[in-house]
């Protein structure tokens, strides 16, 4: 009996762990609510925001507040690691804040537990900010949130090693081929890096599908198109990188590839905004004039990869009326303005760019340029289970055990399995 | 009896073993009076070239240290003492008492130590949050006053303690208040020590919850205070880390060291760790 009995009990701990887990499925049948109207805003917000833009946007948040003076707009800072396991939580808990910026590529997730507040109509002019970018905050033809700063890929490239190879940064496939065999003849172990396989290698091949002339889901948005011509384009291309020699078949993580850069064993690479910064920083100011960046190369079109952070407002916050206006002062050109000057982040509403700030600087005008012509990921819920597919059987025909067919034919079967998650 | 030939190789083994372990640690500490761009320079140097005090003026100067560190302290004690307290206390009726459904209760902290913390983790917080305790210290502290661990190594030891100093104790007249403070409590040594060691480093080191649930920036520990400012989503500033973890580690150390000799003996005793 006593043997039993504690049995009974361990297996009694069990089941109530197990089910410990029940929350109302939320409804993907949102609608927008009731319009934001002119009045300045009242009460308090709560706003989480990740690292550095946690940190810094108090700063501007002390302006809202002088404009309309009877809100308080409280900034919590939260670690980017593990913000998406907090939000995710916090969601589960109904602890939610007023407001909370995302990652972009998580508005599908969030949006699908039903806890986030459909953009109200009319807040915001959706043409004002990039069409990549906005997409991003789409979720099922619902908006939920705007963009507030963005990111997107560009070519960065050694222009020492370019001049003395007699090249220039590359706008066709054929010359960005060219580029890296010639950047690699310079002495240069990598003409352009590019990561075999691994994690988030995805981003670096969905991009050439893009510029084919492909794309991730059907025009309708139900239907996975990875078993088509343009994909087996983009992975056949991307895989001649490693055959041909051009690319060392070695995933650089962040901070070796900055190294390699400076010290030359890597000719080019593709990275956002931030990687200026880190250049001039850790190359010191005789590496300033080596490096430069310019548009990815292309095919039909030129099309990278966008990303960023979006701002969102949760269903159960008690101040709706006061986060909206507040997430509408952020998405305004003067005020993304002032936050570039804050946080150099980028401004996600297109009027932003045509300021001096960046159409006269040769870094920042490449990517107002990028940004035109930038694509982010669908916004399904089950992307990163698609994505991680993708990453595997690329890294599968990098490394030449896999022919192309056969993977897309994989990753085509394994995504229809997984789902778009609608 | 035959005299036994020197064991170099276990001197190897050691040594093998301590510098193992202890290279990590020495690179943190190096680390901490590096930049940014020496750390991550290739190739690697050991030694700082120009060793700088900058990690450790952000640390102390852009960061409210003083509030985390504060933080962490209050928690860390108030877990570690109750975890003293009412862990002794049940591992005491558990190996001791007799009582109806004993082994059921056992059976139940047992299981409840076979369950993994992720299971738990949302049901707790939705708890703490349906209880209004989110972002308060008695919702950064009570979840873990008691641990099924403690419990377990409590009632491990105390079933090592004869029985006949309770009955005689019980003989002369004492309360089972009394036994358990007088008597059981002044020979549990090694295992409180041991016990406060683990549930003090448990919670000083313990990252997932603060994180959750103290949702404002004036409740955070040092552990998520240290990761909200040196990882960003596209740089990590390690310098910043290394000193931050310098700093973490510090407390703990002192700790261990003031226990260590408890420490032992506890793990000995016990056999658990």
């Amino acid at each position: 009996m006593n043997r039993w009995g504690s049995i009974a009990a361990m297996g009694l701990v069990g089941v109530i762990a197990l089910t410990g887990c029940g929350r109302a499925e939320g409804g993907s049948t949102a609608t927008s609510g009731a319009a934001i109207d002119a009045k300045p805003a009242t009460g308090e917000v709560t706003v989480w925001a990740m690292g550095n833009e946690g940190e810094v946007l108090d700063q501007l948040a002390t302006k809202f507040e002088d404009e309309n003076p009877d809100v308080t707009i409280n900034v919590t800072a939260v670690p980017w690691d593990s913000a998406h396991d907090r939000i995710a939580t916090s969601i589960a808990g109904g602890e939610t804040p007023d407001i909370s910026m995302l990652g972009t590529t998580w508005v599908g997730e969030f949006a699908a537990t039903g806890a986030l507040e459909p953009t109200p109509e009319g807040l915001v002019d959706e043409a004002s900010f990039f069409e990549g970018s906005w997409s991003t905050a789409v979720v099922d033809d619902v908006a939920y949130g705007v963009p507030w700063y963005v990111d997107s890929r560009v070519l960065y490239y050694r222009t020492d090693l370019a001049e003395a190879a007699g090249v220039e940064a590359p706008t066709t496939w054929d010359e960005y081929k060219a580029f890296a065999l010639a950047l690699k003849g310079g002495g240069a172990t990598s003409g352009v890096s590019l990561p075999p396989g691994g994690f988030d290698s995805w981003q670096y091949v969905a991009p050439l599908a893009w510029q084919a002339g492909g794309d991730i889901l059907n025009e309708d948005g139900t239907e996975f198109t990875f078993d088509t011509p343009e994909w087996a384009e983009a992975f056949e291309f991307y895989k001649s990188f490693f055959d041909e020699g051009a690319s060392e078949a070695v995933r650089l993580e962040g901070g070796e590839i900055e190294q390699k850069f400076i010290e030359g064993s890597v000719g080019s690479f593709f990275s956002g905004p931030f990687h200026v910064g880190l250049l001039r920083e850790q190359g010191g100011p005789d590496f300033a004039d080596k490096f430069a960046v310019a548009q990815v190369p292309g095919a039909d079109t030129r099309t990278s990869f966008t990303g960023g952070g979006n701002l969102t407002v949760f269903g159960d916050s008690e101040n709706r009326d006061a986060s909206w206006k507040f997430v509408r002062w952020l998405s305004q050109p003067e005020t993304q303005l002032e936050w570039y000057d804050i946080s150099t982040d980028l401004p996600s509403v297109q009027a932003a760019f045509e300021d001096p700030i960046f159409t006269d600087d040769p870094y920042l005008s490449v990517f107002a340029a990028q940004l035109a012509d930038s694509k982010a990921p669908p916004a399904i819920p089950t992307w990163a289970q698609v994505s991680a597919v993708i990453d595997q059987e690329l890294e599968k025909v990098t490394r030449g055990d896999q022919t192309v067919d056969a993977a897309l034919k994989t990753i085509q079967q394994q995504a229809d399995t997984i789902g778009t998650g609608n | 009896m035959m005299r036994r030939k020197p064991r170099w190789w276990l001197y190897i083994v050691l040594v093998t073993g301590f510098v193992a372990m202890i290279f990590p640690f020495i690179w943190m500490l190096l680390g901490s009076f590096k930049t940014n761009a020496e750390i991550r320079s290739a190739p690697l140097n050991f030694f700082p070239e120009n060793p700088t005090l900058e990690n450790y003026v952000q640390l102390f100067g852009r960061l409210d240290f003083t509030t985390y560190f504060t933080n962490s302290v209050v928690v860390a004690v108030f877990v570690t003492l109750g975890n003293i307290v009412f862990s002794s206390m049940l591992g005491y009726a558990l190996a001791k008492l007799e009582f109806a459904g004993k082994k059921v209760l056992f059976g139940l902290v047992l299981g409840t130590l076979m369950v993994p913390g992720v299971v738990t983790f949302v049901p707790l917080f939705v708890l703490t949050s349906n209880l209004g305790l989110v972002n308060s210290y008695p919702g950064l502290i009570l979840p873990f006053l008691i641990t099924p661990l403690g419990v377990f190594l409590m009632r491990q030891f105390i079933l090592s303690l004869p029985d006949d100093i309770i009955e005689a104790a019980r003989i002369d007249g004492a309360s089972e208040w009394r036994i358990f403070l007088r008597v059981i409590m002044p020979l549990c040594g090694p295992a409180v020590a041991t016990l406060a060691i683990l549930t003090f480093l448990g919670s000083w080191n313990n990252f997932l919850w603060p994180l959750v649930v103290a949702t404002s920036e004036d409740k955070y520990t040092l552990p998520v205070a240290l990761a909200l400012y040196s990882v960003g989503q596209n740089a990590s500033q390690y310098g910043l880390m290394m000193a931050g973890a310098v700093v973490v580690v510090v407390p703990v150390l002192a700790i261990f060291i003031a226990l260590q000799r408890y420490f032992v003996q506890g793990i000995a005793l016990t056999g658990i760790k």
